[in-house]
């Protein structure tokens, strides 16, 4: 029996065993909202989130409470949480990172079945994929991909202001770590499955053959994990993003393919919004506000006062809102030329 | 509540940060939520340099706005209607679409207002608000919270008599019995899932048992898409040969045993189908009927995401 037969076997068994009800923990030890709040924005002690994720692990309820909130959480928002979580309790210790990485690479080969991939049809778990196809997807979801719902048309990038100083440094360190643990954990990135007749990739030769065959598809990936969420133009197609806080891409095929956009003197860049496939504003530090017309090439417009800017909402290439961390607003109509603070 | 007392600089600090008197909350009154708030965090007491830092994390307008609708205040209550109230019905929308969790959001709305009295007090559900999140994600919390214990009252769970006080199965019973075979891999998978890290059991339990997404899954722990997909495949992988490995050194299975045993699942996959006997989460109650059945968005996604022939 082929191992995609096995893993689909596997599969099943998994579906019946996690749902089983008798996995429930007493009510006494379930995580009340606030609780579960709390966990989801990053605001719990590294201990106490553990302790939180051990239980979840194992109390169907609180996996179906998890489930429901993840459910009504709102996608333009999500960028907020996912970040903020970064601070506390979510980042992985490298030597964990490390020790997962050895066990995949003691692991005999991959999964005959490919890799997860989220489409309309969940059911791509159990399509064979080719070699190639698997290298390109397994990095990033395609556009196809994507089983979210296309983000709002005016696409507003939010970074929570209260955050302040110290969630940017965390969050400049938990890339750091992150693009660490999927170099180190990408070790399978892109592999294609291994053709039937193939020997069982146990050696660790042959998985050093392997890896070296993906380095292109690990960097990529841990690229990808360093990038803050996307800015999406009205329609899906054209979008941008901020990469390491300094570098902008843009794509013009929902995120198949990169390529980097002219953005100079760059400042750290923190948000952004898009009002059509060739109009994207960035903000950032120290007043930084910069605009594009063209999708390419990005100009910095002048902002009366050095402040950190954490968000903005356009609508056109003309007007703009922009907020900085402190809770204070301006807006724009005349592409920066004035500005006006909001009450 | 804690023996001792924020400093009064501290507490003018967050005050002001917070705004709080848009709101017309006194110091006193905010300093007393500033109190809870840390009594909630910490077990022990904590110095001051972990209380400057947690203070600092805090969403503290929202905090104040809590306060603020908590003791009553008009324009609090007129800006907590007008920016959260949306939020908790779209939230009650996402997760019900037929509307039948608006009866939720309505409930937990009078309960935020402080309808329940108790002890001829009025009690607001803020006071459970510590700030540690923002407010509008405290009340979809809330509400999934709400949501998933109505649908788990309304199941009437049954408990179940524990395997052990079922028939004892012969560790070689298995041997050329089919049916012995699929409780054999349940008992096997369970064992092997119960060992691993609990970050993979979480992944595959929402991903398998929960019906998420790659993305929800990600929300839900703070990763990246493709991080999710490969390390649910990683984990799927050691379960599997986890699996392969415990027919084999536990069981002393042959490799063709072994095979059959894989071979069983997939060929009786309607007997495995526990929950159907146990009720799952994803159950819940028919607003129409009043009867408990699969979650429809789960139902719509297996029917409409399975090819012809996968499993169910």
């Amino acid at each position: 029996m082929p191992d995609r037969d096995r893993d689909q076997s596997v599969e099943h068994v998994l579906r019946r065993v996690l749902s089983d009800s008798r996995s429930v923990l007493p009510p006494s030890a379930c995580i009340d909202g606030e609780i579960l709040a709390a966990w989801n924005s990053g605001s719990l002690p590294a201990e106490q989130a553990a302790a939180v994720e051990r239980h979840v692990a194992d109390c169907a309820r609180c996996q179906a409470m998890m489930a429901a909130f993840v459910q009504m959480e709102p996608v333009a928002q999500t960028s907020e949480s996912v970040w903020r979580r970064w601070r506390l309790g979510w980042l992985v210790p490298l030597a964990t990172a490390a020790t997962a990485a050895a066990l995949w690479i003691a692991l005999p080969g991959n999964s005959a079945l490919p890799t997860p991939v989220d489409t309309a049809s969940r059911s791509a778990v159990l399509e064979p994929q080719s070699p190639t196809a698997d290298a390109v997807q397994s990095p990033t979801p395609t556009a196809a991909a994507r089983s979210e719902a296309p983000p709002p048309a005016l696409a507003q990038e939010r970074f929570d202001a209260r955050a302040g100083n110290e969630a940017r440094k965390q969050l400049e360190e938990s890339l750091s770590r992150q693009r660490a643990e999927d170099q180190l954990a990408g070790a399978g990135v892109g592999a294609p499955p291994p053709p039937a007749a193939a020997a069982p990739a146990e050696s660790a030769e042959a998985d050093r053959r392997e890896l070296a065959a993906n380095a292109t598809a690990r960097t990529f990936a841990a690229r990808v994990s360093a990038v803050l969420p996307e800015i999406v133009a009205p329609g899906g197609a054209a979008r941008w993003r901020i990469v390491n806080g300094r570098q902008v891409e843009r794509s013009t095929s929902a995120g198949a393919e990169w390529m980097p956009v002219t953005i100079d003197p760059p400042d750290l860049l923190i948000a952004g919004a898009a009002t059509s496939p060739s109009v994207c504003w960035i903000v950032g530090r120290r007043g930084a506000v910069y605009l594009t017309t063209d999708g390419s090439r990005f100009v910095r417009l002048p902002f009366p006062e050095p402040a950190d800017l954490v968000s903005v909402a356009a609508s056109d290439d003309r007007t703009v809102t922009v907020s900085s961390l402190d809770g204070r607003s301006w807006q724009t109509a005349d592409q920066g030329r004035t500005w006006s603070v909001l009450p | 509540m804690p023996s001792w007392r924020l400093p009064e600089s501290t507490v003018a600090r967050m005050h002001r940060k917070a705004r709080a008197d848009r709101w017309a909350v006194s110091v006193d009154d905010f300093a007393a939520v500033l109190e809870r708030s840390i009594a909630k965090a910490f077990t022990s007491e904590p110095d001051m340099r972990e209380i400057d830092r947690y203070l600092s994390s805090l969403h503290l307008e929202d905090l104040a706005l809590a306060c603020a609708c908590a003791s009553g205040h008009d324009g609090a209550w007129e800006h907590f209607v007008r920016e959260h109230r949306p939020v908790l019905y779209r939230a009650a929308d996402a997760i019900d679409s037929s509307g039948g969790s608006r009866e939720l959001a309505d409930s937990l709305y009078g309960e935020l207002f402080g309808l329940v009295e108790r002890d001829g007090v009025r009690r607001s559900l803020f006071a459970y608000f510590h700030g540690r999140s923002s407010l509008s994600t405290w009340l979809r919390a809330i509400l999934a919270q709400r949501h998933v214990d109505r649908v788990r009252h309304t199941r009437r769970f049954e408990a179940l008599p524990d395997e052990e006080d079922s028939m004892p199965v012969r560790s070689d019973a298995h041997r050329h019995q089919p049916s012995g075979y699929i409780e054999l891999m349940r008992r096997t998978v369970t064992v092997v899932v119960a060992a691993l890290a609990a970050r993979d059991r979480l992944r595959l339990a929402y991903y398998y048992a929960q019906d998420l997404t790659l993305a929800q899954i990600g929300r839900a722990l703070g990763e990246h898409e493709a991080t999710v997909s490969r390390n649910i495949a990683r984990a799927r992988r050691e379960v599997r040969t986890g699996v392969e490995v415990r027919l084999r050194d536990d069981e002393h299975m042959s490799a063709a045993e072994i095979e059959e045993c894989f071979a069983a699942v997939l060929e009786d996959v309607g007997s495995l189908d526990v929950s159907d006997l146990l009720g799952t989460p994803q159950d819940e109650l028919d607003p129409a009927t009043g009867e408990t059945g699969r979650r429809k968005g789960a139902a719509r996604k297996r029917s409409k995401d399975r090819p012809e022939g996968a499993s169910a």
